[in-house]
């Protein structure tokens, strides 16, 4: 036996479920981070999160109609990230609020097509799916929509990245160089909306906040240049989410036959990412905490 | 307790053809003509074979026509509450199958209700697979404990009741006789299942069930499950080591979607099964339908996705 085989037990790349859950998650993973940087740069975390919540909505629209989850996140997701932007309320204890009560119904709507769904569409499982993810049943025909939907939303960035950094850092100063906030601001609100229709595919819901926010949060905890800050959470994102899909993947063999979810394993790992995160703060000079986990 | 999250809802049963057809089992035996006797099945198979012990003298009401309701879906209302709460006899489940209507009964404490548990009145432990009425010796013992409430309640009929369970064992005979002929003839017979809606009915045709039984807890709950047993249900299938996909008709998710697709590109014969009394079906008549349609696949390799319309008389 090989050592390897210690960690990566034999059949493990050539399950089916396991194929498409590694492919999918690093796709969520990474445009999570990517997009999560700027989004705890410019302070809107929390709209991240509500965003998710109210994708949830189209995620269970898609069981009750029969079509792709994926198409239901993503429609929903952008709608809403679009009426964030176009709302463009500029009080942030208004706009939390906004975006509170957004959340609510949101969330509220998921509940009666869930309902709805469960009643007449047939389906089993939908809640779970839809709020907490359930990778290991994305069918495998949903690669090359999530590929291009990654693609898509990297190239989003990538376009308006230097107008995008500047206006994260400072609105005002990006305005007075004659950047054009508002279009930036649209561009990363629908970057946002595809980050957070992956994520939800993945992990769920409800926790795709934290493939958006926690390997971005644990990055920005010590890395001084914002390239450095997005490779660390492109790193840290992917690693909590392959090392998430194999460690539920294990545990097969260590619970009474069953495994744990994976959603828990990866939102475990980069809780312990955004730990260690804030260890390598404390002591810079020690750089073997700065590994991610 | 993971029991209490089993089972989602089932849904295509919710037919206007079940719906008239069990409005007739009510209204064949309601009315006036219950003698002022309500008894109430939880599940619409437990209400089946109320109605067949008790005749003419109980106005018989299935809450449950399906059954497999997820308890955060499931809301009992005002009416239902009302109705098994004043009734004389209820039947129901159990093993987490119904939690909703033990909890109406004890919220309406009625000293001369008769209530028939299944679960307790086969003495099974809490997780034991919920979908006891597949087993060949659970509705028998429901039926005796059928007729002794009605004899309680109404002590002059009393001998009506018993010649009544004798005319239900009877009929099952049949049943009996094939399920014993379909075990002398395909012993051991290896079939793959979505859920564990039939197995007790499997096993007592001899069968043996291939698939992972943490998966077809996964599926009945809903979980996420562990991709080592998708694996193992997929090389059942594709690999033919299986004679019979065992399909639960009433609960399916993109998965067993793709169980069913795979089998049939394998070529494996489907045999569809259901958690509550399909249209037109006595109890007896299903399950016989339902035996019958494995014979048909493990002898004949042809697939009986649905239950035709039933025969209906026991």
């Amino acid at each position: 036996m090989y050592p390897l085989e210690l960690i990566v037990p034999p059949g493990f790349l050539a399950n089916e479920p396991v194929r498409t859950a590694l492919i999918v998650g690093a796709g969520a993973a990474i445009v999570s981070a990517v997009v999560g940087v700027f989004t705890v740069m410019r302070g809107q975390s929390f709209a991240g999160h509500a965003l998710a919540d109210v994708s949830s909505a189209g995620g269970s629209a898609a069981f009750l109609l029969g079509i792709s989850p994926l198409l239901g996140f993503l429609g929903v997701a952008a709608l809403a990230a679009g009426a964030m932007e176009w709302a463009d309320v500029r009080d942030a204890r208004e706009r939390d609020l906004v975006t509170g009560v957004m959340l609510g119904v949101g969330l509220g709507v998921t509940a009666l097509l869930l309902y709805l769904g469960t009643i007449q569409g047939s389906t089993s499982g939908a809640a779970i799916a839809v709020l907490f993810g359930s990778m290991f049943t994305i069918p495998a025909s949903i690669v090359p929509l999530a590929i291009g939907v990654a693609g898509v939303a990297l190239v989003a960035i990538a376009v308006i990245y230097r107008p995008l950094l500047l206006s994260s850092l400072s609105a005002d100063l990006a305005q007075a160089r004659g950047a054009r906030v508002r279009r930036t601001g649209l561009v990363h609100a629908l970057a946002l909306a595809l980050a957070v229709s992956l994520a939800a595919m993945t992990v769920g819901a409800i926790l795709s906040t934290a493939l958006l926010i926690g390997p971005a949060a644990a990055a920005l905890r010590f890395a001084d240049r914002p390239g450095r800050a997005l490779a660390w959470a492109v790193a840290i994102g992917w690693a909590a989410t392959w090392g998430g899909i194999l460690l539920a993947y294990d545990s097969f063999y260590w619970t009474p036959g069953h495994g744990w979810p994976v959603s828990f394993f990866i939102v475990a790992l980069i809780f312990i990412a955004y730990l260690l995160a804030g260890l390598a703060r404390w002591r810079p000079r020690q750089p073997a905490l700065r590994r991610p986990a | 307790m993971i029991q209490s999250i089993i089972c989602n809802m089932p849904r295509r049963l919710l037919s206007p053809a079940l719906v008239l057809s069990v409005a007739a089992l009510i209204s064949g035996c309601a009315g006036p003509a219950g003698g002022g006797l309500t008894a109430i099945g939880i599940e619409s198979q437990y209400a089946d074979v109320l109605s067949q012990i008790a005749g003419p003298y109980a106005g018989v009401r299935a809450i449950e026509t399906n059954p497999n309701t997820d308890p955060h879906e499931f809301e009992a209302t005002p009416s239902v509450a009302r109705a098994i709460a004043s009734a004389s006899l209820v039947v129901e489940n159990g093993l987490g199958y119904d939690p909703w209507a033990g909890r109406i009964l004890a919220a309406a404490p009625n000293a001369r209700r008769q209530v028939i548990n299944v679960q307790r009145l086969l003495g099974l432990p809490v997780t034991a697979n919920p979908h006891v009425w597949y087993n060949p010796r659970t509705m028998p013992a429901v039926a005796s404990a059928v007729a002794a409430a009605l004899s309680r309640l109404r002590p002059a009929h009393s001998a009506y009741f018993q010649a009544q369970v004798r005319r239900f064992d009877a009929s099952l005979e049949p049943w009996r006789r094939a399920l014993a002929a379909f075990k002398r003839r395909h012993a051991g017979t290896p079939v793959a299942v979505t859920e564990p809606v039939a197995d007790e009915l499997l096993e007592a045709a001899g069968c043996t069930i291939l698939t992972p039984y943490s998966l077809q807890i996964a599926i009945m709950n809903g979980l996420d499950p562990a991709p080592q047993d998708v694996a193992a249900e997929e090389a059942l299938l594709r690999e033919h080591r299986v004679k019979v996909l065992v399909y639960n008709r009433q609960v399916t998710n993109p998965l067993t979607t793709s169980f069913l697709e795979l089998a049939r590109r394998s070529g494996i014969p489907v045999v569809g099964v259901y958690e509550t009394l399909p249209a037109g079906y006595h109890y007896q008549s299903w399950m016989q339908a339902e035996l019958a349609a494995l014979e048909h696949a493990v002898s004949r390799g042809a697939s009986t996705e649905t239950l035709g319309p039933g025969a209906g008389h026991p």
